[in-house]
């Protein structure tokens, strides 16, 4: 089964996938920061016990599992997949965890909220995600009666949620946007038509393969379609920016355009040593040249699926022992050379 | 110690920020400081959304000392948040919380939120509303009868807010003393 950015048939643009995550909460509790570890377990059992049969409804496969019953190295992989955020690492109490064998739709149950919906999809397909997300809220409140306020909407832990309890996600390709002088100010500017803009990848102020995610910024006094709107506005907006750039670069420099996208995929398919920041730079290379129609892959693949594979959590998942830093990036720049599919 | 962003000059400005109840303390010269979008700086870090960070320095921020006293004796009966921290972790502590923060936090959601009210979903299935006698649902949840303890946590609670609303604290405590009270002799199935 593959999962869902393992997909070959993805056209290969710079949005590279939507998110959209609903935050409730079931009238009957108190939030989770307030659960004892008792009430914790028994919220978790309650809501196992209703949403056993969540397959029957969109007949999809959902595996289920405790989170502390998997080991740490899965729930790193699982956040580097974009399936739980940090806070979840952090947080101690019981938490359940629902997913599909793709990984395109997840609930997290007991995590910052007692029920996390989120629906993640490869390209922009927001309104194609929220709709998923609403099926599925629906066939859970039809069981469990949700927190929810006429003046404040959808009562969450955080007042950053509250209303609608959604957050719209587009994840956006802008290497060469994001070379511009203007970018920072621009991704400061964002704030005023109500998005956040922030780097996915990378160690402190620095970006690892300038890849970005745009959000709603508010959740409240607007509906869920006119949040996911705009986020499919500024995405489609800087994605047509960000092609202009492209286009102007191909024209003037086209020769030097190929040069470093031939170079970074040589370097990647025989390097023996490959840092994190290295190995985004090239594969964010290549994924732009895919995308101009510079080189083109022998086998369709996804370049967002080679990203996801050398993170560090994954990496360590496929050895056999722990790595240190160094051999980390021996084993970064082994998975390169065996995945990486031939050029044409 | 010297300033996280330009590693120049030395950092005079500390800026704590919480991010879904987790503390994050930074360090800025008071030049980085100007120039930067608080908001949009803590954006890049992981986790939600750092607008929550936003609402507690608000709130920390404005209200006259003897105002505050009184307001440290607010306690969600439902839950046990009390009023200092709600305003540290920026975090509600269950349903009922809103109710008892609202009128505090009226102003600076819409500060934060851009609007205070709702539009959008609402529940396609709903549970009774409040002062109806409605018989248990499918589960057993129980709603109670009029003067169950549930109804009379609801009385109590209608005049807690009350009483906040005409900012009538020593009403409120006793009402929420009473609310604990039957809270308390409740136990077993809370
Ligand atoms: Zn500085
Ligand atoms: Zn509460």
């Amino acid at each position: 089964m593959l999962k869902w950015f393992e997909q070959p048939e993805q056209e290969s643009g710079n949005i590279v996938c939507s998110k959209v995550r609903l935050a409730r909460n079931w009238s009957e509790y108190v939030f989770p920061s307030r659960l004892s570890q008792e009430q914790s377990k028994e919220l978790l059992s309650k809501l196992g016990e209703g949403l056993k049969d969540l397959g029957d409804l969109d007949g999809r496969d959902y595996e289920s599992a405790y989170l502390s019953d998997l080991t740490e190295l899965d729930r790193r992989a699982l956040q580097e997949r974009r399936i739980l955020n940090s806070s979840i690492l952090e947080k101690k109490s019981p938490m359940s965890l629902l997913i599909t064998r793709e990984e395109d739709i997840s609930l997290v149950l007991n995590g910052m909220d007692h029920i996390r919906i989120q629906v993640l999809l490869p390209g922009l397909r927001l309104a194609e995600a929220l709709k998923t997300a609403d099926q599925i809220d629906d066939y859970v409140n039809a069981r469990f009666d949700y927190a929810f306020d006429e003046k404040y909407g959808y009562l969450t832990s955080f007042p950053t949620n509250m209303g609608t309890g959604m957050r719209a996600t587009a994840m956006v390709h802008l290497p060469s946007l994001s070379m511009g002088k203007k970018f920072p100010a621009m991704l400061n500017d964002m704030g005023r038509f109500g998005v956040s803009i922030r780097g996915v990848y990378g160690e402190g102020r620095e970006n690892y393969g300038a890849l970005y995610e745009i959000s709603n910024q508010k959740t409240l006094g607007r509906t869920e379609k006119e949040l996911t709107d705009l986020v499919n506005k500024v995405a489609i907006q800087l994605n047509d920016q960000e092609n202009q750039v492209r286009e102007m670069s191909l024209k003037r420099h086209r020769l030097e355009r190929e040069d470093e996208v031939y170079k970074s995929y040589g370097v990647m398919k025989y390097a023996r040593r490959l840092t994190m920041k290295d190995a985004m730079t090239f594969l964010s290379q290549l994924m732009s040249g895919v995308c101009d129609g510079l080189v083109k892959l022998e086998e369709p693949c996804p370049v967002f699926r080679l990203m996801l594979g050398i993170q560090t959590a994954n990496l360590q998942k496929l050895s056999d022992r722990p790595l240190g830093k160094e051999e980390l990036d021996m084993a970064r720049a082994a998975y390169l050379r065996s995945e990486l599919p031939g050029i044409f | 110690m010297l300033c996280e962003r330009c590693k120049i000059r030395e950092a005079n400005i500390q800026y704590t920020e919480v991010i879904n109840g987790v503390r994050t303390e930074h360090n800025f010269c008071a030049q980085c400081a100007r120039e930067m979008d608080f908001g949009q700086y803590s954006a890049i870090f992981d986790g939600e959304f750092p607008l929550a960070q936003l609402l507690s320095g608000l709130l920390g921020g404005e209200v006259p000392a003897q105002k505050k006293d009184h307001l440290k004796q607010i306690v969600c009966p439902t839950c046990g948040t009390t009023y200092e921290e709600f305003v540290n972790n920026s975090c509600f502590g269950c349903a009922d919380c809103y109710g008892v923060f609202d009128l505090l936090i009226q102003d600076n959601i819409r500060q934060l939120q851009g609007s205070d009210s709702h539009k959008g979903k609402r529940p396609v299935y709903r549970s009774a509303p409040e002062p109806d006698l409605e018989a248990g649902e499918e589960d057993g949840i129980s709603q109670g009868r009029e003067d169950s303890p549930e109804a009379q946590i609801r009385m109590w609670d209608r005049k807690l807010k009350e009483a906040l609303r005409m900012e009538e604290y020593e009403t409120a405590a006793v009402c929420r003393d009473k609310i604990r009270e039957l809270k308390g002799g409740d136990q077993a199935d809370a």
